[in-house]
Formats: structure tokens, sequence, C-alpha cells
């Protein structure tokens, strides 16, 4: 894992970076798509549980530092996604090799399905009631067909850079 | 064993990280400087992104919409030429309503001066409506000042650094303004809702005397959070639950909040 965190770290911040410069002005149907909580999820689809929570905090915490909204929030939903997936991850269940094809996709889909309503529903936690007020099912439909879509490439560029730390060791 | 290390240590990672954010999340001064480190640390990042995305992204824009641009700027052109119009026959009108203003004392956003800024980032979460633009405090923007652009209110600045600040938007689900219409003898209180759903206000008296297409603007009552006089938005659909005594409005943004490149901030501070 140790080898594995610069690599994953690297990609994490840049990630980070497109989401801030890029997709915060390419928006589908006014709605972002969350790139931050993608690629803790595939991390974690990979089996690559450390890596996956280690990515979902440092993507979250600073693209936090970038938004108006509640501090830590994205991260802890990126987490608990890269920790639930990472469950799933461990079983094999999103192995984009010994799975059927569509199994990542719509793992990736029910995540970011998923995720803007967690974020809401978190935010009752921090004493932020007026998150849901959004156009949450706009945000859900939205992440959900961009994750699907997404789901196999960053699960392959998952698999990539927990590989690096991996020939480091060899 | 491994795996029962792998696990310990997973948790012991995602403990100590809550831990972390919930210290960072408690302790508001640290988040601020937490957030300035975090810009830091990103901007090479982005920087790099953007040199690379940026021209490519110009590049096909520029191929696939050729046409759709010449055309923009005949139609932008010809805009111009009307505005300018309007504007020499505004001017004459906007003395007389200064100085009448003046006479009752009540101000008016003409009089005000004004800062023009950049809109320089959108907000990179669908949770929050805002925008962050070129001034800040070392060209007088300070928190609590209305911002104008295009057509109305765009909103009210949340945050400032010395070279920038945030606006948050009417949209913007936290938002909230006193606004009247007509003869101001009715006040009511607009939210925003969210990004792409407008603004609404609800429980409105069956007796107020309202319907699609009046125009709201701020109230500036004593201790309001905006001076009078600016236009705000315009009522797109009023809706009516049988048997209620009052009635829902659904309104529309005057300024065109999803196509803004430059702003005004009024340099007027709320009475506190």
């Amino acid at each position: 894992m140790s080898r594995a965190l610069v690599p994953v770290t690297i990609i994490t911040l840049f990630i980070v970076a497109l989401q801030l410069s890029i997709l915060s002005s390419l928006r589908f149907e006014g709605v972002v798509v969350m790139l931050v909580w993608l690629w803790p999820f595939a991390m974690g689809l990979a089996g690559l549980t450390a890596l996956g929570v280690w990515s979902a905090v440092v993507a979250g915490v600073f693209f936090d530092a970038h938004a108006t909204t509640p501090f830590g929030l994205t991260a802890l939903v990126g987490l608990i996604l890269a920790y639930g997936a990472s469950r799933l991850g461990k079983e094999g269940v999103g192995d984009l090799d010994s799975a059927a094809w569509w199994v990542t996709p719509v793992l990736a889909g029910a995540g970011g399905l998923g995720a803007p309503l967690l974020y809401a529903v978190l935010g009752f936690f921090t004493l932020h009631f007026s998150l849901w007020r959004g156009s949450t099912l706009d945000m859900m439909v939205v992440n959900a067909v961009a994750f699907f879509f997404l789901a196999r490439p960053f699960g392959r560029l998952a698999r990539f850079a927990g590989n690096v730390g991996a020939r480091a060791r060899r | 064993m491994a795996s029962d290390r792998t696990r310990r240590r997973t948790w012991t990672i995602g403990a100590f990280v809550t831990a972390l954010v919930a210290i960072l999340y408690i302790s508001g001064g640290v988040v601020s400087g937490f957030r300035s480190a975090a810009n830091l640390v990103v901007t090479p990042f982005s920087w790099t992104i953007n040199a690379v995305a940026r021209p490519i992204g110009h590049m096909f824009a520029g191929a696939v919409n050729y046409s759709d641009v010449v055309a923009q700027n005949q139609k932008l052109r010809y805009q111009l030429g009307q505005a300018q119009l309007r504007a020499n026959e505004v001017w004459a009108l906007e003395r007389q309503l200064q100085q009448l203003t003046t006479e009752l004392d009540v101000p008016y956003i003409g009089s005000l001066p004004t800062v023009s800024a950049q809109v320089t980032t959108l907000s990179p979460t669908n949770f929050a409506a805002t925008v962050d633009i070129s001034k800040g405090r070392d060209s007088g923007v300070l928190v609590g000042m209305p911002v104008i652009a295009n057509g109305g209110l765009v909103g009210q600045v949340i945050a400032t650094t010395p070279r920038g600040a945030t606006v948050r938007l009417i949209t913007d689900v936290n938002s909230s303004i006193g606004v009247t219409f007509g003869n101001a003898k009715v006040s009511l209180v607009i939210s925003g809702r969210g990004v792409n759903n407008g603004l609404g206000a609800t429980a409105v008296p069956l007796s107020t005397a309202i319907k699609p297409g009046t125009v709201l603007s701020t109230d500036g009552l004593r201790g309001g959070t905006f001076p009078p006089g600016i236009p705000v938005a315009s009522v797109s659909n009023v809706s009516l639950t049988p048997g209620a005594a009052t009635y829902d409005l659904k309104l529309r943004p005057l300024a065109d909040l999803r196509n803004m490149m430059y702003l005004d901030v009024v340099l007027w501070e709320p009475s506190t």
C-alpha cells in the first residue's frame, strides 16, 4: 500500500484539479459529475480498501476546501462509498476481468445514484438542513449515468495505480 | 492474518481521518487556513489540467460551433446598438430619478458606487450556488454587499480575501430576500430553490394582487440586507392549492445567472 500511495495521491490530485477546473463548468442539466466520488469508488471495487479510503479523504478534503458546502462532507461520502465498494471488491464482485462486463458499471451507477442522497442526508448531521432542497433527483440521475459510463475506465486506472505499488515492491 | 492487519490498518486510517475532519470542521478558523493551503496544493495540478484541456476544448468548440459564433456575433452587435440607443434615452431619466430620490432621502442603486469584477470560478459543487469573483477586500468589497449584473440582483458577498470574493447567488437554497412590487405596500420573502430551480415564495396572502410577469424588487426595509429598488425576479407561475388561504409563487431571476462573465458589487453594507 505504501508504495502505491504516491501515485494514487498524485492521480487523486489530478482528478480534483479536473473536477474543479473543467467539470464545474461542464454541467449536464446543470449538474456537476462528481469524479471525486467515482475515483474512490473505483479504487474500492478494485479491492484496494486502504487506498480507496485514502483517495476518498484526499479528494474530498481538497474538493471541500474549494466549496462553500460543509467542510469534510464530500470526503465523508467518498469514504463511505470507497469502503462499501471495497467490501464488494474484496469478494471480486466488481472485478473487471472475472465479472460480467455490466457488473462494474451497474454498481458504479448505483453508487452515483445514492451518493447525492447520502450527501443530503449526512448534511442533517452537520446541521445543514437545506441541502436536500436543490435538484437532488437531477444530481442522482446525472451522476448515475456518468458513473455507469466512466466506471470501467476508472476501474482500469485504479488497478493500474494499485499495480504500480506492487511492481515497485517486486 | 494479513487481511486482519489490512482491516485493522483501514479502520485506524478511517478513524484517524474522521477525527481529523471532525476537528477541522468544528474549529472554523483552522478550516479557513486549511482552505488556503489546499488551494496552494491543488493550483499546480489545475494549471496543468487547464494548459492541456483548455486549448483542446477551444479548438473543438471553435471548429464545431463556427457558424453559431458568427451568428451570435451579429446578434450581439445588433443588441449592442439597441442597448446604446436605450442607454442614451435612460440617461436623462436616471438623472431625474437621482434628483428625486436625493430629495426624498431614499437610497437608489444608481447613486451607489459599484466595483466591476470578473467571474473567476463557478461553484464546483451541486449543493451550493456560488461564484468566485476577481475583486476582494483590496477593492473595497466586504461581506454582505449586494451584487448585480445583466438585468438584476445576482446575489450577496459571503466571503472575501484580499483579491477575491465568494458570491452566494440568489438561487442558492440558503438565500432569502425581502421584496416588494407595484406601490410597495406588500412585502414578501423569496428564497432560492437550487441552481436549476430559480426562486420561490410560499404562503403569499390571497389579497396580494400578483400575477405572472410581475417584477419584484428589493424592499430595503430597515435592517434589510439589500438596498431598495434592485430588480430581483419576475413571477413565472402562481399556484393556488384549493381551499388554502395563501398561494405559492414560482419566480424567474431577472439576471441571467447561467451566463455571467462580469458583475458589479454594490458598495453598500447592510445595516446591523
